[in-house]
């Protein structure tokens, strides 16, 4: 990497970082005065923004995709159908139990 | 092609996912202007104030202390009113009331315009007042009320909801059906 691409992109991590700490402080500000499904959409908001500032640095790991895939797919639905929004919420926490269980076995058959 | 009214009202969604790679051509700058300097204004006091942000790092900075700002949009217009002039033109009625009124008409044919010229849009009341007004360098009496995304869609909208005509529609007194 030379040395213009390395400054652009910390520059751009900069921005990044900037950016998500502009959004979590707004949207703390704000949200005692909101409706309350908004609570629910900024916080799910707020975790998407964290995985991906955390793949920017070169953090991943595939095993919350498919919990956060059920959240992108029915985030929309927040204020329209609270309920339903609900329920996207209980299989993104369900698919992230599974995940966790499946970690335990693996660290118990380790240990074995 | 340009979608007259009746269509514009009857196919506009909120849009929040844009192509960033899209700009919107002057003709659709231009085209807001004439929105703007044709909304109609209580009193005629004219006591909003637009600002049509277009430049990205500066939808960036905006968007940073605007939590309801979803998606990269090609441009921001942020619908400001003046308390001062609403007061000093329009009188009490306005400086209350009049001027959220008259924001919202002017909002209404900003997002018509847009969606006449297949530019979607949508409106968003979340967002840091304060920070908004310092980085747009507007004067303590110019207060940001109300901003709308605007830009080129990357996905279908979504289905939209609605309550049952009778619920929010009557004829000659509430809750009269019938034409």
């Amino acid at each position: 990497m030379t040395d213009t691409a390395r400054n652009r992109s910390e520059e751009e991590r900069h921005e990044r970082l900037l950016d998500f700490v502009g959004y979590v402080l707004t949207a703390a500000r704000a949200l005692g005065k909101e409706p309350a499904s908004y609570g629910p959409m900024r916080l799910v908001d707020t975790l998407t923004k964290a995985v991906e500032l955390l793949e920017d640095a070169g953090i991943r790991d595939e095993s919350v995709k498919g919990p956060l895939a059920v959240i992108r797919e029915n985030r929309w639905q927040a204020t329209s159908d609270p309920e339903a929004f609900g329920e996207a919420l209980d299989e993104a926490i369900r698919r992230l139990v599974e995940v966790t269980l499946e970690d335990a076995r693996r660290k118990e058959q380790a240990e074995k | 092609m340009v979608l007259d009214v009746a269509e514009s009202i009857r196919t506009r969604r909120s849009t929040r996912s844009y192509d960033s790679t899209k700009r919107l051509p002057r003709e659709v700058f231009e085209a807001l202007e004439q929105a703007v300097l044709n909304s109609p204004s209580g009193s005629n006091a004219q006591e909003s104030h637009f600002v049509i942000v277009q430049e990205p790092d500066q939808i960036r900075r905006v968007k940073r202390f605007a939590q309801g700002v979803s998606g990269n949009p090609a441009a921001v217009a942020v619908l400001c009113s003046n308390r001062v002039e609403a007061l000093s033109k329009g009188g009490a009625d306005t400086a209350e009331t009049l001027r959220f009124v008259n924001l919202g008409i002017a909002a209404a044919y900003i997002l018509l315009t847009a969606q006449s010229l297949g530019v979607s849009s949508c409106p968003a009341r979340s967002f840091h007042a304060k920070a908004i007004q310092q980085l747009l360098g507007l004067p303590e009496e110019v207060v940001p009320e109300l901003m709308i995304t605007l830009g080129y869609a990357d996905q279908p909208p979504r289905p939209k909801t609605s309550k049952p005509s009778r619920e929010v529609l009557s004829y000659d007194r509430y809750g009269k059906e019938s034409i």
